[in-house]
Order: structure tokens, then sequence, then C-alpha cells
């Protein structure tokens, strides 16, 4: 990020722009803060706190895209420009490639997390107390890693197909149409709501909002913070399992250098 | 004539290149409806009382959530295409290194941009009728017939990004690494021209630049004609503020673009990426 200087500015554009342009459509949509349109919304989104709503979604949406396209795509990139198999050839494990690169995006989603929420603050007048920040931050630190093994789990995939984007595309979408990142959960059917619950970002967005929107407390989420912890130990399980399936598979066929 | 043959092969050519990509061609159709279309239906009827969405209806004179999503897609896809497709399509030339010899051909460099312009207009008119097939028969998308009365406005939206498009190409050409540039300026533009809300709701010191541009125009006479959205202005008003905006856009684009050539080939800089 040092080298390239617009990466930065991205960084700082988009977790403002992105979220700013949907309160400005939320308020489009409530009538300009109908207050039978806002009801409506809390009944649905569990608060009438639209900007916060938007904003906490958002964060989610941007620390999905930095790890699907980060590290997600690390392999991939290694791949490119032809040094994924030096890289492999070294005597480090091959879990190192796997695991290693969402480190490098860990600076980049705590920078969203400090731009986001003084932008809600500055652009909308919604200040939230500083123990709920707190709290908030131990909700996304446990939620983190989760991301870190879905990451991992689709950096694998390139040592079978290559070109992942449009798989990385889709798969963004699908999390954002199902964790309830843009809207509430309770909007999609209830085989679409079976689905998202057993994705973590769905648990992680909707605690944040809990210890944020509503003033909850950590103890008011314990019981979803356990479940997505055992979910991300199950993922980044399967993402080992899958990575050294993939390649073996990959240095059976020689895929490691085609692309 | 000649420049017109020109323009058609190039056309011919994007086109072909494009339909090769056929994970790409499809994601082209399912990425505007998975990243907009239903989390904005959604958000939008997360407002809803009684199933009715009277704060749209009390913000633009209207309830059809749905036709205001999809017409405000068209002009965000037109957006797109003036950015992505004609301005960065240069840079991608760079990149494959064919933008020197396409210069030195007789054709005139504007001429390529037009080109471009061609096949993203062909482009969007096949993916628009496949998102309204998909809006009509999954997501309750309905319009009035008098939406015909609006493709004039819509066409003149095309030549007013075409002059869009040279102005940007010609930043492309002057900064060469535009990815960030094009990005953040095509969101920008889009939200600034009403397609996602009414500019109405845009922070005051934002509407000047939004009634500057003519796709503000453009995407309030679609959804006037197609949704019986309340208008910004009389109607006869948006025709000749869209006319002149058109008018400048060309007008301002083609000056830069030139200058923009002018400054590359003194300085030596168009094989530089």
């Amino acid at each position: 990020m040092r080298r390239y200087p617009t990466l930065l500015l991205s960084v700082l554009f988009w977790p403002i722009l992105l979220p700013a342009s949907a309160v400005l459509m939320g308020r489009a949509y409530s009538g300009s803060n109908d207050p039978q349109a806002l009801q409506a919304f809390a009944e649905r989104a569990g608060t009438s706190e639209v900007t916060g709503f938007v904003f906490v979604g958002y964060a989610m949406y941007m620390w999905l895209s930095a790890m699907l396209w980060g590290p997600g795509s690390a392999l991939r990139t290694e791949q490119v420009r032809g040094s994924l198999e030096a890289v492999f050839l070294t005597p480090t494990s091959r879990l190192v490639p796997l695991f290693a690169p969402p480190v490098a995006a860990l600076p980049a989603m705590i920078l969203d997390f400090a731009v986001i929420f003084p932008a809600m603050w500055l652009l909308f007048g919604v200040v939230l107390p500083f123990d709920a920040l707190l709290r908030a931050f131990v909700v996304a630190a446990i939620g983190i890693p989760a991301l870190y093994a879905i990451g991992a789990l689709f950096a694998s995939l390139v040592l079978r197909y290559g070109e992942i984007g449009p798989v990385v595309h889709l798969t963004r979408g699908i999390f954002v149409l199902a964790c309830g990142i843009t809207f509430p959960l309770t909007m999609l059917p209830a085989w679409a709501q079976l689905g998202a619950a057993l994705l973590p970002p769905t648990y992680t967005v909707a605690d944040t909002r809990t210890v944020l929107l509503r003033g909850e407390g950590l103890g008011a989420v314990a019981g979803d913070l356990i479940f997505v912890v055992a979910l991300t130990v199950i993922i980044a399980m399967l993402a080992s399992v899958v990575f050294r399936w993939l390649d073996r598979s990959a240095r059976r066929t020689g895929m490691l250098g085609r692309y | 004539m000649d420049e017109v043959r020109a323009a058609i092969a190039i056309m011919k050519k994007d086109l072909k290149t494009f339909f090769r990509y056929r994970i790409a061609v499809v994601s082209q159709i399912f990425v505007p409806l998975y990243q907009g279309v239903i989390p904005g239906l959604l958000f939008g009827a997360s407002f809803a009382v009684g199933g009715r969405v009277i704060g749209l209806e009390a913000t633009v004179g209207t309830e059809n959530l749905a036709g205001f999503i999809f017409m405000g897609g068209v002009m965000s896809g037109l957006i797109a295409t003036g950015f992505w497709g004609m301005a960065m399509g240069l840079r991608n030339e760079m990149d494959a290194g064919t933008l020197e010899p396409s210069w030195l051909t007789p054709t005139r460099h504007e001429t390529l941009l037009i080109g471009r312009a061609l096949s993203g207009v062909v482009w969007q008119v096949l993916g628009q009728i496949a998102l309204f097939a998909i809006g009509i028969t999954f997501f309750g998308l309905r319009f009035r017939t008098e939406i015909i009365y609006a493709l004039p406005a819509v066409l003149v939206a095309v030549v007013a990004m075409v002059g869009v498009a040279f102005l940007l190409a010609a930043g492309v050409l002057l900064i060469r690494e535009a990815s960030f540039f094009i990005d953040t300026t095509n969101f920008l533009f889009s939200i600034a021209s009403g397609t996602a809300f009414p500019v109405t709701i845009l922070p005051a010191v934002f509407l000047p630049v939004a009634f500057l541009l003519p796709t503000t125009y453009a995407v309030d006479l679609l959804r006037v004609s197609a949704i019986g959205q309340r208008p910004l202005f009389d109607p006869v008003l948006e025709w000749a503020a869209l006319l002149g905006t058109t008018a400048l856009a060309m007008f301002v684009g083609r000056w830069a673009f030139a200058r923009a050539v002018r400054v590359i080939r003194v300085r030596g800089t168009l094989g530089q990426y």
C-alpha cells in the first residue's frame, strides 16, 4: 500500500461513500424519515437507526471484499506472476502461503473500522457510545478469523480452477444477499434465512448492530460468538483439507504453472 | 464514410471479443442484479407499510419501487459503459500494447472511442432487455407504455456519455494508471445523476454538480414517462437542459481529448503505462 498510494485513497473513499449513498437511498425510500416508514423498518431490522444499520453492514461488506479480493486471490496473483512454483519449492509449510496473506489485509480492515465510524458522526451526526464501540470491536475481532478462514478456503480453489475472479464476485454477492448486510435479514424468504444461519458474517454483522445500536452487552450475543468461533474452526479445517487435496491434484496434473 | 466503416469494424471486434468470454457475459447481467437490484428492492421494501412503499411515494410521487430501481439501472449501465467501456478501453489497449498501432492507422483518434461507444450501446440494449425480462418475471417490474416517449432522452444521453467519455479518455491518456480514477468517478457520476435516489436527497452543496450532468435529466425524463414519477422541473425545461448539457459535454470532451492527444505526442508517453 505504501508503494501504491491510490490503494490508500480507496481505503478512505469507499468506506465513506458506499454507506453514505445507501443512507441517502434509505432517506428516499423512507420519505425523508417518515415516522410510519421508520417504524416499519425498525420492526424488521430491530433498530430505527437506519444510518448505523447501513454503516455497520457496509463495514462487513468492505471486510468481505478485502478478504476475498486480497488473501483469497493472493495465490492467484503469485500464479499469474509465475512465482507460485518458486514459493512452493521453499522448505516452508504449504499452509503458510495459504494462511499468511490475510495478515496483510488486517491493517486495511482496521482502517475501515477507523474510517467508517468517524464518517458516520461527521456526515450524519450519529455518535455512538465509546463502550458500545469497544464491545463492537470485540465482536469484530472474534468475527474476523472467520473471514480469514473463508478467504483461505477460496485461496485453495486457485490450485484447481486458476481464475477465480467470477467466483469471488459471485460469493461476495451471495454473502451480501444472505447475511443481512445491506437490508434486514427478515426480508429474505425462510429458506434463505436458514442458509444465512450457517454463514459466520450473518452473526458478526447482526451482533455488531446489537451491541452498537441497541446498547446490549456482550452477554446478549455470547451464544452467537461461540457459534462463530466453532464455524471458524470448521471452515479453517475444511480449507486445510481442501488445500492439501487440491495441492496433490495440482502436482499430479501440473496445474500449478498453468493459468 | 471511411470513419463510419472503421467505427463499425471496431464495434464488431469489441463485441466478438466480449462474447468469447461467456462467464463474463453472464456476470454482466447477474452482477447488477445481486449487487444493485435485489439489495435495493429488499432495502426499499423494508420501509413498506402494509405492502406500500409510502416513503418513496412521498419522495418521488410513485410507490413503484421496482420501476424506480430498474430505470435507474438503465442510466447507471449507460454511465458505466462510458466510463469503463469507452474511456478505460484505451487503458486496456495500452496494457495489451495495441494502442500505438491503432494510433498509427489513418483512422481519426475519435473514431476509436466512437466504435467502442457503438459496441457499448449494442451490449447495453441486449443486457437491459435481459434485465427487464428478469425484472418482469421475478421482481414485479411494471412500467407504463409511455416509456417509449423517453427513448429519445436515452439516445441523447448516449451522445452525452460519448462526450463525457472523451473527457475521461483524456484523463486516462495523461495519468495512465486510471483504475481508481475511473472507478470513483463512475460511482460519483452515477450517484450525482440520481440513478440510486433522486438528486433532491443529495446535500445542497452537490446539487449544482447534479444539475450540470445530462444524465440527471435523462434518468428523470425516463422515470417520469415509465413510472409516472414527479419530475424535477417542467419536462420542457428538462429537455432543454438535457440538450444544453449534452452539447457542453461533447464540446468540452472533444477539446480535452484533442489537447491530451497533443500532449502525449509531444511527451512521447503514448507507449508508457
